[in-house]
Order: C-alpha cells, then sequence, then structure tokens
C-alpha cells in the first residue's frame, strides 16, 4: 500500500469510526426504548436517526468548561487519551483479507497496550476534576480496569495456543476449520466479561455508577470533553465486539453469498447489540463483588482453561497441522 | 330528612379510655410513687379514646422508663412526639394549666393500645431527653425544639432539624407567622446567600466526628440534596475510610413545606387537598386519617359504600406506590428497565384512578363524611380489566427483579434491621414487617371496615433490603385481592354521610328543607364547626403508619393538627443499618426503605 | 520489519490530531458565562469539605500487588503460548511448575483473606 493509500484509508476508517460511534448512540437508545416499552428518539429524521447528529453538534456548542481547582493539563488531556487510544485500537483490527492499517506480528499485544493506557484516561480524569465523586470512580476505575485486564490476556492464551501467533489475520486463518469459540468456549466467556469490565458498562459500570457516584469520573466534565468520554466508551464497544468476532468467531469468515467486510461488520454488531441488551437487562453488582469475582472465578477458570488446552494441544496435534 | 340518620358521637371508646388511663395512672402510682402527676387533672378524655394521661415535667423520665421497660406488657415503641401551643386555646376544660403542651405518643403492640402523655411546660421551661429510652426520640426531640423552642436537656445534638439554622423563631408557635405576606419581603444578597450556606456546612466536630484516624484521613462526602438516588432532596453526610461508611448523618428539612401550621389556618374541609401532598405517592391514601380523625371528632357514621369506595381507592393507590418503590428500587440497584415496566402499570391504576377521581396522582377525593362522589359508570369494568392484567406482571417482576441473582447478592444480608432494633427507631409497616413481626393496622385496628376483608399480611425474616422488597411485592398481590372483593362486593348506599358535618353535605335535599340548606351554606361558606377535642387516627399507609391528631377548639380550623408519617423515624435509622456498609449497599437501603421525602419533612 | 509500524505512526498522528481538532473544536464553539456556583465542585449542591487530594485508605493497592503479580505471570504464559509447539512436552511441564507454585501462592493469598474488600 502506497503512503498516500494507506493515508486515505486511515482518515476514512477515522471517520467511519467517528460516525459509527455517533450512530451507536442512537441505536442503544433506539434499543433500549424497543426492550422498555418506550419510543426513544424518533422525531429528528427518518426513525429518529438524525439525533445522533444533532447531539454531537449540542456537545459542540456546550460552554467548555474546566473546574477552578482542576489540575488543568490533566483534565484536558484525560478525555483525549480513550478516544486517541481506542481508535488506535482499531489500528489492526483486519476488516477482511488485506484490509487491515497494520497487520502487525504483535497486534494482540498491541491491542493490550491500547486498553492499558486506556486506564490512564480515568484514573487521571478523576484524579485531575478534585471532586469526591470523580476520585471515587477513578479508584474504582484502576483497581477494576487493572484486574479485569489480566484475565483478559490469560482468556486470550488459548487462543494463541491454537493458533500459534499473534498476528490478527493468521488467528483468523486458523479458524477456517473450526471457529475459536468452540474449543476456547470459556476463554471467550472470560474474554467478553472481561471486555465489559474494561470498557466499564452496565453491568460493570462502577466507575460511573450513576445511582451511587453521580456520573463517577466524568462528573465535572462537560461539552466535548464530556463527549471524547463517550465517544471512548462506544469505541470500546465496538473495537471489543470486533476482536470477540476476529479472535473467537472467525473474523470476516462467513458463506461466500455475503462479502468477506459484511460478514465481519455483520458479526461485530451482533455483539455491540449483545453489549446493549446486557445494558438493559441486568442491575449492577458491588464493587467488591465485582473484584471477589474476578479473582476468585474469572482468574482459576482462565488459567485452568490455558492448561487444558495446552495439554490436548501438545497432545494432539503433529507440527503439520500449525496455523500457516 | 334534617335529622342525621347516622348513630351519634361514639361514647362508648371516649369512657373506655378514660377508664383504662385510670387504671394505669394507679398502677403507675403504685409503682413510682405520689407526686407524678400535676395538679389539676390527671386524666383526660379524648374523643379517640385512647387513654390520655397528664404527667408532672419532673417525672417524665421516669413514667417512660417505666413504661418501656418495667410494665407487664409494655409500651414498646414512642410512635409520636410533639407539642401543642396552648396559649390561645379556649376550650380546655379539666386540663391543667399549661402554655406548652409536650405530648408523648406510646404505642403498646402486646396490648394493642396506644398512650397519650401530656406533659404541661410554661414557655421557656426544659424537659430531660428520652433520646436513652428511645433512640427516635432524637429527631423527635430536634423537631419539637425546632417547631417550638421547648429545651431537652440531656439530648446529644439539640439543633435545628427542619427550618434553616439561621431561622428565627419557631415556626408551630401561635405568635409565628404563618403566611409570607405577614413575613415581610424575602430577599437574598449575596452575602447572605453565603451566609446562608457557610451555616449549612458540616462541621464532623459537631457530631463527635473524627477527620481521620493515624494511618489515613477520612473522606466526607455530601450525598445530596442534589444526587440522583436519594429519591428527592435529602442530604446524607457520610464518613468514609475509603469506600466504607464509617458513619452517616442525615440531614432533613428541604422538602419542609409546614404542613402542620397550614393546617391552622385552612378550614377543615379545605385543608384536605393539604393531605394528599404529604406522601405524594400515597394520593387519597393520605386523606383517610385525616378524614378518619376529624369524622371521629365530629361523630360521623359514614356509610358503607363510602367505606369500600375508600379502600378501594387506598388500596389501588398502595399499588401505584409500590410499583414506584419496586421500579426504583431495581433502579437503585443498577437495573433499568424494570423501572419502565412498572410504571406502565402505574398508568393503568391511574387511568382507573383518574377515571373514578377525575385526577391522576392527588385527587384529595375524601371527604369529611365520606367521598367526593359516586362511582362513575363502567368503574368496575375498568378494575376488573386491571385485576386481569397484574398478576402475571407481577409474576413477571419477580423473575425480572427478585429472582435475579446479582439483585440477590446486592440486596440479601444488606441493611439489616432486627424486629427490637426497629420498634426501638419507631419503624412500621412494610418495614417492620420485613423483620418478621406482624403488624399491620388493617388487621389489628381494622378501620374503615378492613374487618370485612379476607387479606394475609406478608412477613419475612431478615429485615435486609431483599426482604423490604419482597414484603412489598406480595403486599400487590394482596391489595389486588381486596380491590377484588371490593368490586364483587360494592354495597349500594350513600356514598356521603348525611351527618350535618360532612361536607359538602349531599346536595340532593337543599331545596326541599331548610335545615339541610343551612347545612350546605354553612359547611361551604365557612366550613364545618367541629366539636371540641382531640382525636388520632392510625392507618396503614403505603410506607408504614401514617396518624392525624386533630385538635379542634370548636371552630372551622384545626386549633393543631400534627402528622405523624412513617419516613420520618425510617430515615433516623440510616446510620444504624448503613454503618461499615459501601456506599453502594447505603444506595440499595435508600431505595428499599421506601421513602419521599415530602413524607418526611412535610 | 519496522515498516510494519509506519501506518501505525501515521494512524497516532492522525488520531491525536484528530482528539485534538475535536477539544479545539470545542474550546472555540462553547459558550457559556461562568458563575459562582459553576466554579464549584459538584458535590450535591455543597462545597466540598476540603481538596480531596489527601491521605486516602483505599485497599486497592493489594490489587496492585496482585496485578503486577499476574502480570509478570502474563509475560511468561505470552511466548510460551505462541512457541508452544516448538517447547512441546518439556513447555508443559515447565510451565507446570511455574503455574503450580504461583497457585500455591494464590491460595495462600485467598485463604489469608487478602481478596476479602472489607
Amino acid at each position: 500500500m502506497s503512503v498516500v493509500a494507506m493515508l486515505f484509508f486511515i482518515v476514512v476508517l477515522l471517520f467511519a469510526l467517528l460516525a459509527a460511534a455517533a450512530l451507536l448512540t442512537w441505536v442503544e437508545r433506539r434499543l433500549l426504548a424497543w426492550w422498555q416499552d418506550r419510543y426513544g428518539p424518533n422525531r429528528a429524521g427518518p426513525f429518529g436517526i438524525l439525533q445522533a447528529f444533532a447531539d454531537v453538534i449540542k456537545i459542540l456548542l456546550k460552554e467548555d468548561w474546566i473546574p477552578p481547582l482542576a489540575d488543568k493539563p490533566v483534565f484536558v488531556i484525560a478525555p483525549a487519551i480513550v478516544a486517541v487510544t481506542m481508535l488506535l485500537g482499531f489500528a489492526i483490527v483486519p476488516l477482511a483479507p488485506g484490509l487491515v492499517i497494520a497487520d502487525l506480528n504483535v497486534a494482540l499485544l498491541f491491542f493490550f497496550a491500547m486498553t492499558g493506557l486506556s486506564v490512564y484516561s480515568v484514573t487521571f480524569a478523576g484524579w485531575a476534576s478534585n471532586n469526591n465523586y470523580s476520585l471515587l470512580g477513578s479508584l474504582r476505575t484502576a483497581a477494576q480496569m487493572i484486574s479485569y485486564e489480566v484475565f483478559m490476556l490469560l482468556s486470550l492464551v488459548g487462543v494463541v495456543i491454537l493458533a500459534g501467533s499473534f498476528r490478527l489475520t493468521d488467528i483468523v486463518d486458523a479458524q477456517r476449520g473450526m471457529w475459536f469459540f468452540v474449543p476456547q468456549f470459556v476463554g471467550l466467556v472470560v474474554f467478553f466479561l472481561a471486555a465489559i469490565a474494561e470498557t466499564h458498562r452496565l453491568p460493570f459500570d462502577l466507575p460511573e455508577a450513576e445511582h451511587e457516584l453521580v456520573a463517577g469520573y466524568h462528573t465535572e466534565y462537560s461539552g466535548m470533553k464530556f463527549g471524547l468520554f463517550f465517544l471512548g466508551e462506544y469505541l470500546g464497544m465496538m473495537l471489543s465486539s470486533a476482536m470477540i468476532v476476529t479472535l473467537f468467531f472467525g473474523g470476516w469468515l462467513g458463506p461466500p453469498f455475503l462479502p468477506p467486510i459484511v460478514w465481519f461488520l455483520l458479526k461485530t454488531a451482533f455483539f455491540v447489540c449483545l453489549y446493549l441488551l446486557l445494558r438493559a437487562a441486568l442491575p449492577r453488582p458491588r464493587y467488591d463483588q465485582l473484584m471477589g469475582y474476578a479473582w476468585k472465578f474469572l482468574l482459576p477458570v482462565a488459567l485452568l482453561n490455558i492448561v487444558v488446552t495446552g495439554a490436548i494441544v501438545v497432545a494432539t496435534r503433529s507440527p503439520a497441522e500449525v496455523g500457516s | 330528612m334534617a335529622v342525621p340518620t347516622d348513630a351519634p358521637a361514639p361514647a362508648l371508646p371516649k369512657t373506655r379510655g378514660v377508664q383504662r388511663a385510670n387504671e394505669l395512672a394507679e398502677r403507675l402510682e403504685k409503682l413510682l410513687g405520689p407526686d407524678l402527676f400535676p395538679e389539676g387533672a390527671r386524666v383526660q378524655p379524648t374523643a379517640d379514646g385512647i387513654p390520655t394521661l397528664w404527667l408532672a415535667s419532673e417525672r417524665v423520665r421516669d413514667v417512660l422508663l417505666c413504661l418501656k421497660h418495667e410494665l407487664a406488657e409494655p409500651y414498646e415503641m414512642l410512635y409520636d412526639l410533639t407539642a401543642i401551643d396552648e396559649r390561645v386555646r379556649h376550650v380546655r376544660d379539666g386540663q391543667p394549666s399549661s402554655e406548652l403542651t409536650l405530648v408523648y405518643h406510646l404505642l403498646s403492640f402486646s396490648r394493642n393500645e396506644d398512650l397519650r402523655l401530656k406533659v404541661p411546660l410554661e414557655d421557656g421551661a426544659s424537659v430531660a431527653s428520652v433520646v436513652d429510652i428511645w433512640p427516635n426520640a432524637n429527631w423527635y426531640e430536634r423537631e419539637v425544639w425546632d417547631m417550638f423552642g421547648i429545651r431537652f436537656d440531656g439530648h446529644p445534638n439539640l439543633r435545628r432539624i427542619l427550618m434553616p439554622p439561621t431561622w428565627k423563631g419557631h415556626p408551630l408557635r401561635k405568635e409565628h407567622p404563618a403566611r409570607a405576606t405577614e413575613m415581610g419581603r424575602f430577599e437574598l444578597p449575596d452575602d447572605r446567600y453565603e451566609a446562608e450556606t457557610e451555616a449549612l456546612r458540616f462541621v464532623p466536630e459537631e457530631w463527635g466526628m473524627k477527620r481521620s484516624t493515624e494511618s489515613s484521613d477520612f473522606l466526607f462526602l455530601n450525598l445530596g440534596p442534589n444526587h440522583p438516588s436519594v429519591h428527592g432532596v435529602f442530604r446524607i453526610l457520610l464518613q468514609l475510610d475509603g469506600e466504607e461508611i464509617v458513619d452517616a448523618v442525615p440531614d432533613i428539612g428541604w422538602h419542609h413545606r409546614a404542613q402542620e401550621k397550614m393546617a391552622e389556618r385552612q378550614s377543615w374541609h379545605t385543608y384536605l387537598p393539604y393531605t394528599d401532598r404529604v406522601d405524594y405517592l400515597g394520593g387519597v391514601m393520605n386523606n383517610l386519617p385525616y378524614v378518619l380523625a376529624v369524622e371521629q371528632l365530629a361523630g360521623i357514621e359514614v356509610p358503607d359504600r363510602a367505606k369500600v369506595i375508600r379502600v378501594m381507592l387506598c388500596e389501588l393507590f398502595r399499588i401505584a406506590s409500590h410499583l414506584v418503590f419496586y421500579g426504583t428500587f431495581t433502579q437503585d440497584v443498577g437495573a433499568l428497565s424494570p423501572v419502565f415496566y412498572m410504571f406502565t402499570d402505574r398508568e393503568r391504576v391511574f387511568e382507573i384512578i383518574e377515571a373514578i377521581c377525575g385526577f391522576r396522582m392527588h385527587p384529595a377525593w375524601f371527604r369529611i363524611g365520606g367521598v367526593a362522589a359516586d362511582l362513575p359508570e363502567g368503574w368496575d369494568r375498568m378494575v376488573r380489566d386491571f385485576l386481569k392484567w397484574m398478576p402475571p406482571r407481577l409474576r413477571e417482576y419477580e423473575r425480572m427483579a427478585l429472582e435475579n441473582r446479582i439483585l440477590r447478592a446486592r440486596t440479601v444480608g444488606v441493611g439489616t434491621m432486627t424486629t427490637e432494633e426497629a420498634i426501638d427507631w419507631g419503624v412500621t409497616g412494610p418495614n417492620l414487617r420485613a423483620t418478621g413481626f406482624d403488624w399491620d393496622f388493617r388487621k389489628t385496628r381494622p378501620y374503615s371496615g378492613y374487618e370485612q376483608f379476607e387479606f394475609d399480611v406478608p412477613l419475612a425474616e431478615n429485615g435486609d433490603c431483599f426482604d423490604r422488597c419482597a414484603v412489598r411485592a406480595e403486599e400487590i398481590r394482596q391489595s389486588l385481592r381486596i380491590i377484588e372483593q371490593c368490586v364483587e362486593n360494592m354495597p349500594p348506599g350513600d356514598y356521603k354521610s348525611r351527618h350535618p358535618l360532612a361536607t359538602p353535605p349531599i346536595k340532593d335535599r337543599t331545596l326541599h328543607d331548610i335545615e339541610t340548606l343551612i347545612h350546605h351554606f354553612i359547611n361551604v361558606s365557612w366550613g364545618p364547626v367541629v366539636p371540641p377535642g382531640e382525636s388520632h387516627f392510625n392507618i396503614e399507609g403505603t410506607k408504614g403508619a401514617y396518624g392525624y391528631y386533630a385538635i379542634s377548639d370548636g371552630g372551622t380550623i384545626p386549633y393543631r393538627l400534627r402528622i405523624r408519617t412513617p419516613s420520618f423515624p425510617h430515615l433516623q435509622v440510616l446510620p444504624l443499618i448503613s454503618r461499615g456498609l459501601m456506599i453502594a449497599d447505603l444506595i440499595a437501603i435508600l431505595g428499599s426503605i421506601d421513602f419521599v421525602m415530602a413524607d418526611v419533612d412535610r | 520489519m519496522l515498516a510494519n509500524y509506519l501506518p501505525i505512526l501515521i494512524f497516532v498522528i492522525v488520531a491525536a490530531g484528530l482528539g485534538v481538532v475535536l477539544l479545539g473544536i470545542g474550546f472555540v464553539l462553547g459558550r457559556g458565562q461562568k458563575d459562582q456556583e459553576k466554579l464549584s465542585a459538584y458535590e450535591c449542591g455543597f462545597e466540598a469539605f476540603e481538596d480531596t487530594r489527601n491521605r486516602f485508605d483505599v485497599r486497592y493497592y493489594l490489587v496492585a500487588i496482585l496485578f503486577i503479580l499476574f502480570d509478570l505471570e502474563l509475560a511468561f504464559f505470552v511466548p510460551w503460548a505462541v512457541s508452544l509447539d516448538a517447547v512441546g512436552l518439556f513447555g508443559i511441564g515447565a510451565m507446570g511448575v511455574f503455574l503450580a507454585l504461583l497457585v500455591v501462592g494464590f491460595i495462600y493469598e485467598w485463604k489469608k483473606g487478602a481478596l476479602e474488600w472489607d
């Protein structure tokens, strides 16, 4: 790919992602409304779809405000971190064969680097705001996110063993015979739970738990800075859905009557909706329950999964079967 | 038909109350010596038949200690504590001289009997605090200090509770103005604004709290008055160690509207709409204790049809209120959807209520002597439809909420209250029954014909958040049963008594004879003239026991109206049941208590 | 090899630029008037008690220790997983020993109550 073509691809992808995130706010509100016997936004444009764009305009016009007691540079940078790192995460996601910005040989590690960095965003925001609710929210976040990051990575060790590579295109190719959600079902469950916690969506939205902490770490944020947190959250949702599809559901693979990229997008959309459904369906556990669940249940399960997967692979596989 | 068809004033309970009071007075004299009672009278007959004793202010503590701890079948609960400014009262026959009278209202579950103890005080006198006998006396004494300026010696922190700390005067005293027009213009310039804000600043030392331990500082957090989960304007000050609640100080009064003071400016009839706003989720349920107390005072017997209509509407409102509780409670533990389903169902209840009353949330539809109008045509069809609709929905909610494992993990064993604690703190209603204590005024002291209905009183065991929710969920079912019996057995007859004090009178005879015309004219233009006396009535409301204590000086307006609401003591328990828990638990507890601030502050 | 990362570099620049632009637009377009209430931290309508940055006993530091422990463990797991075919049975055995040690420590920690948050 020439640099110009790549630049074009990058810009298109970024804007597609921004548009998708904006649209997703509308999709979420419509779906929630549908499940909750309500209408949801239905006035602006067909089915209310323009609401998403109206909200973008509104958020841009909101007062750009920094609390006087805040640590100003950190306060401003924090929301940008989450949005940018989540966008960067998409750099390694293969949308279709050849359609990936950077087909890194350590793509999986890059993904973790990005989610790891996004923790800073929330922690900084809570600390910089100089607000008690924000502080409590950011402390919760720090603990929750670093805990679940461990399991997220642990849950994928099985996938790596099966594929023998960190390269996402290799991992997708290795699923031609069987999508990994079958042999790695435990890994999938752990990864999905960890992904919800990482994006702090309900039921694991403790950092912002509005019934307890008002708005948690972003209590003091308004305008576009708040918008960037929002953007980061929706991008995170899409990113982890895309990763679930890539790692466990064969990425772009699918019957040939649809092009690969459509398969990929359809599958991703499915998991995004699953995210939304969880929000509509479940109450929120308490902080200590969430952490206890992580360390006492997910950790042993994930470790067991690795041992069993490793043993089976070594016992059954001849070197010829190793993924290309 | 000028002569009322109903029975005259029930003389029986009045004499029984006097007799019981005399027995008790003798028993107390035997136990504690002779100087218990002030000079003059010691027993006062009242229209409600509640034994009423006058006590000398020096001996109040001894008597209360004895009543709670030494007596066989003791008086377990301090049900209410208030005062009366007697200085401009005319009709005080047989009562000892007093400027401010302190009124202790005790409740004995073992006797199923109330006891009213009155203490005559000079203006400016003080009386010994009873906080160590009943912990819930803390807020009641602060309220009496705030409203009347009666001091309590030995109170741990006697400060204003409902009025702002900068307030001048004590509002329920008769000399305090009742209307804004009597008070001079309200202004809030910047300096005063700052002074008011400063006065509200929380100083931990005033509450005996430390700011830090050796290893860390406590975090003091304002939760409310402007917070998504405090169900109104309610402030809790939290002393936090990490996320753990070391202590909590509830701060109320943000929703105070001086309901009791307003009663002293409204006629007996025109005060009715104010009662709807006390527990704003309870609608006409609030009218009931008020009209029952007034009817008791006036000796009005209510026709059966009116009674059954009242019961039906009250139970409809109980369902509406419990649905709000159910939805908001589940939302407080993080489930976003149930509240929408429950509010949809509540809408169905409101459709029925609107068809009958013409209003939805605050119909103010009961009247002294009955209800405002007869039931509209086709009312039973609507109710029957609802009765069919609701049970499967309730089953669905159980699957959605009560059987959800996350919700159970969040609520089981959280905010536990024992029966003893609950009684000590004046907890009533579903919150008391969640601890396993079987007490429901509809069963123990049937009013408005509840003795005619078949229904169960749901109980739970542990008194935790989950139980408080489960009890209410089951109460919705029982209310449906009661409503069904109302529909099947609605008696014919008048919807309002033909007693001359029923207001406004049924009009069909007004143009036929002069007496009903006069009654109509007087009741509508001045309001009914209620005979002097005192009358208290308890009902089992949506959130617990509501009691209206109406005092008439023989005029068209109440001399004093005391509103005893359940949420006031319920909120006071908050620190007790939330210490050592986490913030998230506190939110679950707040949701499970089921309070509205209008009901706390009045 | 490094050429692989050129797209990433470009992506970083573009994405960061986007972040700056978005913040910039908000800064330029966002209007409003400051007043006294807006200038105070949100605490349910009250002024905060004090600066929030004080000594604060969070039991989170345990989590941090656990995190470091298991993150290091992952550093062993990851290369092991990708080269399992090469290390084979020996690799399984070695990892088994490592894991066994780790699990013993973890169980000890659990039993000591380090995972209880109260």
